[in-house]
């Protein structure tokens, strides 16, 4: 085809950079398949970057999907096999009321049912490395958690894995690119190009240059999660899917160190959990009919969730809420049902039988499962193709990075950085934030500390430029939390912003647009929560940016 | 110990940025006894060392030269297409508004440099050109609108705080309309450890040393050109304005130089913030420090730092959000006197609604550009000032409010903040003080 600056064939043209689409490319690279992966905005847009960042096992899906608890527990062992540095444990709460409080036989037997139940979900818990649970009395309950409201009875703890489900995505798609593959970000699939019933290219536009290609395909692997059933129809075929929107908010700071499991007002299951630095709560799950590109977090979604936590931690209403955000989550299509009954299984579509052969969809499953499901994908695209191929070894190799973790304090000495500092970087970059930080010797300019909520060095900034494949400036909103914490981007987004421009060489014009769409990423998370000093920040953020920048 | 005696005075000015100040000081020169309860600096401390009045609304933010007229024009026009903000309410008085913005110029003298009626354009450090009725004395030199030929704009080697290539493109866009021609370079500064990490406030503190501003000025010297007509750097040259800098650098390089403006940290911002300190002891303002919270009011003793005050008037200048004047949990209120907050602007400046305890999603648009409600939330006033209540009736005749504490504006950004911090402070401290404009 004339006019096409790109046309090349691939064995699999995997669409959407979320969890799956990244590992799926990562699993097909590492077996010897040629790989395109094509995603419209960046690695980890949609629902895996929204994700509560837990690899659990989900023991709220026991009774229900216990195949699916089982699946994700063995696989977020294998998660932290190959990305260790980028989980950490989180011990959750569970607590209960107490009999003084007027809690009934029925919540008694409740509370037996569920000590057996937790106790069910500490079979699964030598398959990811966690710890078995405990039953805490109330004395000890309100040792460990003083920030509980009174009158409680006691608790049950259970483990669980926290991760940085954005770098989880990043990771994966470099490690595919290492194996050869090719991975384009803000390059939007355009349409499906089909002969005699079979899919046989994908057509696509660059949205950072404006050019359009055209990749050739053995097989497509419809991975864009949220965006499906819209792809589906623009092109022609049709996914099932219950799409759901999930919204969390973040406080900035770690609110405490355990998490608390707690009863929103409508009976749901929701959480109050530390995570990095700041703590979140989650999360609300509604279904979700609108358009996946335009979404918003209401006010009605920000007080169901300060409501819910504070039935449990009463000082959750004076805390500083620094945003909120949102996901569409993928879940199986089933009529008639609650969202919270809906399964977390996942399933492959393959559209063959509607002229589309060649082209499979993935929808459901969870961030924990994600290598598993990518597992089965790629056996799937393995066979369509019909080749002999590699091995699936992406249970044991380490992710970048994931083969070692540095202690952060030798990197500390060495380099002359704060250990917190270190710290962050090693969180992030496991054994690479030594290559991070060897940047700092050469120059030592790039030891200017940008953000300190973070722990982002001015050379962590200029080793994402270089090798995590950056195209815009918000894409260090994934990469390293960029102006996501409590100050919002006050200190560190036009520092930030020089020093990716000098990377990439973007003139002043690109890096005030830049810098324009990166802060009116952040407005829109944070509007719906502005209130207390959050609204002072956000008062000097307008002062700084639109009064003094003209942005 | 016997606890301090109680301080009565004529006047009671709470907050202590540019609009507590402008009252305190116009009121004093009223001759009336006048104490500041100040709490902490407000964003006055934390400004960048602009002091905007007005910008002409008809001027494209592009072609900012096109606005040849002058401030006060300018904010009469803001006040005939916006009749909720401050210059609108007060539109009968801004003849006036020349007369306050020299009283507080004057004040400040020991770091603004006297305004000249329009506006300067002054580079900041996100490539773009301010207008400022005022400015820093360190920043006079560095007004797109007067320099002629080539204006260097300068980085330094060893600190990656500021992108001269980015605050250059400010001037590039202006230069077709008359600006000079910016030129970007890195001067050979701070390449050494202490300075690559060092804060604005280390830089400006190095460069305060002796010999060090000389050295600079000669680095500097070293890269000029010919038609290089004056210097910009960033906004860390010393703290203190006795120390000299800009013109110690001045005298070795032979041209003129100034700073940009400044972001956040501000070194500017604290050396105003000193200003205004040494202002208020020396025109004999008894400062305060504490909160005033639950005050009665006028008459009434209230409770602050441990003193206690009777005041015959108040002035609120308490400020927005920063300041603390205005705050949310979960509802606007205003803190001192618990008044209520019920003027705003876009689709709430309507005075007739209440959307003090709406959501504040419904108070905000998704476009930030947008007029957003509840940043531009506070008092409402009458056209003497005076605060009013729920029911539209002043709540005392000896009660003022100035400055961003008074709704219908957005201060951090529409570019009349300081200007209004300004009016209104000096038509509240006068009339506080029984004097009228």
């Amino acid at each position: 085809m004339a006019g096409l600056a790109h046309q090349r064939g691939y064995d699999v043209v995997v669409l959407g950079g979320g969890v799956n689409g990244a590992g799926v490319a990562r699993d097909c690279a590492m077996r010897g398949l040629s790989v395109l992966l094509l995603e419209k905005r960046d690695l980890a847009c949609g629902a895996s970057g929204a994700s509560s960042g837990m690899i659990h096992g989900g023991i709220r899906y026991m009774t229900s999907d216990r195949n699916v608890t089982a699946l994700a527990s063995r696989d977020a062992g294998y998660i932290r096999h190959i990305a260790p540095h980028l989980t950490f444990r989180i011990p959750f709460l569970l607590p209960f009321a107490s009999q003084a409080e007027g809690s009934r036989l029925l919540d008694r037997v409740t509370w037996y049912a569920t000590e057996v139940y937790v106790g069910t979900y500490d079979l699964f818990q030598p398959l990811k490395g966690g710890k078995p649970s405990v039953r805490l009395s109330a004395d000890e309950l309100y040792r460990v958690e003083p920030g509980l409201r009174p009158g409680l009875h006691g608790a049950v703890t259970l483990d669980e894995w926290g991760i940085d489900g954005q770098r989880l995505c990043l990771l994966n798609a470099l490690s595919a690119a290492d194996h050869g593959a090719d991975v384009r970000t803000w390059t939007e699939a355009t349409s499906l190009v089909r002969e005699q019933g079979r899919v046989v290219a994908v057509r696509f536009r660059d949205a950072v240059t404006g050019e359009h290609g055209e990749a050739r395909a053995g097989v497509v692997v419809n991975a864009t999660g949220g965006w499906s059933p819209q792809f589906g129809r623009s092109n022609g075929f049709q996914v099932p899917m219950r799409p759901g929107k999930g919204v969390h908010l973040s406080l900035d700071r770690r609110h405490g160190n355990y998490g608390i499991i707690c009863t929103a007002v409508d009976g749901r299951q929701m959480f109050l959990m530390p995570h990095e630095m700041e703590s979140i709560i989650g999360t609300t799950d509604d279904d979700f009919f609108g358009d996946p590109d335009d979404l918003d977090a209401t006010a009605d979604e920000v007080a169901y969730l300060v409501d819910g936590a504070a039935s449990l931690v009463p000082s959750v209403r004076e805390a500083r809420i620094t945003r909120a955000w949102w996901g569409v989550r993928t879940t199986l299509f089933e009529y008639g049902v609650e969202e919270d009954d809906l399964s977390r299984d996942h399933r492959i579509y393959d559209h063959a039988g509607e002229g589309s052969a060649g082209l499979l969809s993935f929808v459901g499953g969870k961030l924990a499962s994600y290598r598993a499901q990518s597992e089965e994908l790629t056996d799937r695209v393995a066979a369509l193709l019909g080749k002999a191929t590699l091995p699936c070894r992406t249970h044991e190799v380490p992710l970048p990075g994931g083969d070692e973790v540095p202690s952060p304090r030798e990197l500390a000495a060495r380099h002359g950085i704060a250990e917190p500092v270190a710290a962050r970087i090693v969180f992030r970059h496991g054994s690479l934030a030594r290559e991070v930080l060897r940047l700092v010797d050469e120059d030592p300019r790039l030891k200017l500390v940008l953000c300190r909520d973070e722990g982002i060095l001015a050379a962590e900034v200029a080793w994402i430029a270089r090798h995590e494949r950056v195209r815009r400036l918000q894409d260090l909103r994934r990469r390293c939390r960029l102006a996501l914490g409590g100050c919002g981007g006050l200190d560190c987004a036009r520092p930030a912003a020089q020093i990716v421009a000098r990377e990439l060489d973007w003139d002043a014009d690109r890096l005030r647009a830049e810098l324009s769409d990166l802060l009116e990423a952040g407005w829109r998370e944070r509007r719906a929560v502005l209130d207390g000093w959050q609204l002072a920040e956000e008062e000097l953020l307008r002062a700084v940016h639109r009064g003094l920048g003209g942005l | 110990m016997a606890p301090a005696p109680r301080i009565e005075c004529d006047v009671l000015v709470v907050g202590g940025g540019m609009a507590g100040a402008t009252a305190a000081l116009a009121a004093r020169e009223a001759g009336a006894r006048v104490v500041m309860a100040r709490k902490s600096p407000g964003s006055t401390g934390l400004s960048g060392g602009a002091v905007s009045v007005a910008q002409d609304p008809a001027c494209m933010p592009d072609a900012p030269f096109a606005a040849r007229s002058g401030v006060v024009e300018s904010a009469r026009r803001i006040a005939a297409t916006r009749p909720g903000h401050p210059y609108g309410l007060l539109r009968d008085r801004l003849d006036r508004l020349w007369n306050a913005v020299e009283f507080a110029t004057g004040q400040l003298s020991s770091v603004l440099a006297p305004p000249t009626g329009r506006n300067r354009w002054l580079l900041t450090p996100f490539g773009h050109a301010h207008p400022a009725a005022a400015c820093q004395r360190t920043m006079a030199a560095g007004d797109l609108a007067e320099v002629r030929g080539t204006l260097v704009v300068c980085g330094f080697e060893g600190h990656l705080g500021w992108d001269p290539g980015l605050v250059a493109s400010g001037a590039v866009r202006v230069e077709p309309l008359g600006g000079p021609r910016p030129r970007a370079v890195l001067l050979d500064l701070f390449r050494w450890e202490e300075g690559a990490v060092g804060t604005p406030f280390d830089l400006a503190r190095l460069l305060e040393a002796p010999g060090a501003a000389e050295e600079a000025g000669k680095i500097l010297k070293r890269i000029l050109a010919r038609g290089d007509a004056a210097a910009v750097l960033p906004p860390v040259l010393g703290i203190d304005p006795a120390a000299r800098v800009p013109e110690r650098m001045s005298a070795e390089a032979g041209i003129p130089v100034a700073e940009f403006l400044s972001d956040l940290p501000s070194v500017p911002g604290l050396r105003m913030h000193r200003a205004i300190e040494a202002r208020l002891a020396a025109a004999g303002v008894e400062v305060l420090g504490g909160e005033v919270r639950s005050g009665a009011g006028p008459d009434l003793p209230a409770a602050v730092g441990g003193r206690e005050v009777v005041a015959r008037s108040w002035v609120l200048a308490s400020g927005r959000f920063v300041g603390g004047g205005i705050e949310r949990r979960g509802e606007l209120r205003e803190s001192v006197l618990g008044l209520p907050v019920q003027a705003s602007e876009g689709p709430f400046a309507d005075p007739s609604i209440r959307f003090a305890a709406r959501a504040a999603a419904t108070l905000t648009q998704a476009d930030s550009r947008a007029p957003q409600a509840l940043l531009a939330a506070g008092l409402r006033v009458d056209g003497e000032l005076h605060p009013l209540d729920a029911e539209g009736r002043v709540v005392h005749p000896r009660v003022f409010a100035a400055g961003a504490v008074v709704g219908g504006h957005d201060p951090a950004s529409d570019g009349t903040g300081m200007g209004v911090a300004i009016f209104t402070g000096w038509l509240a401290g006068r009339a506080a003080a029984g004097r009228g404009a």
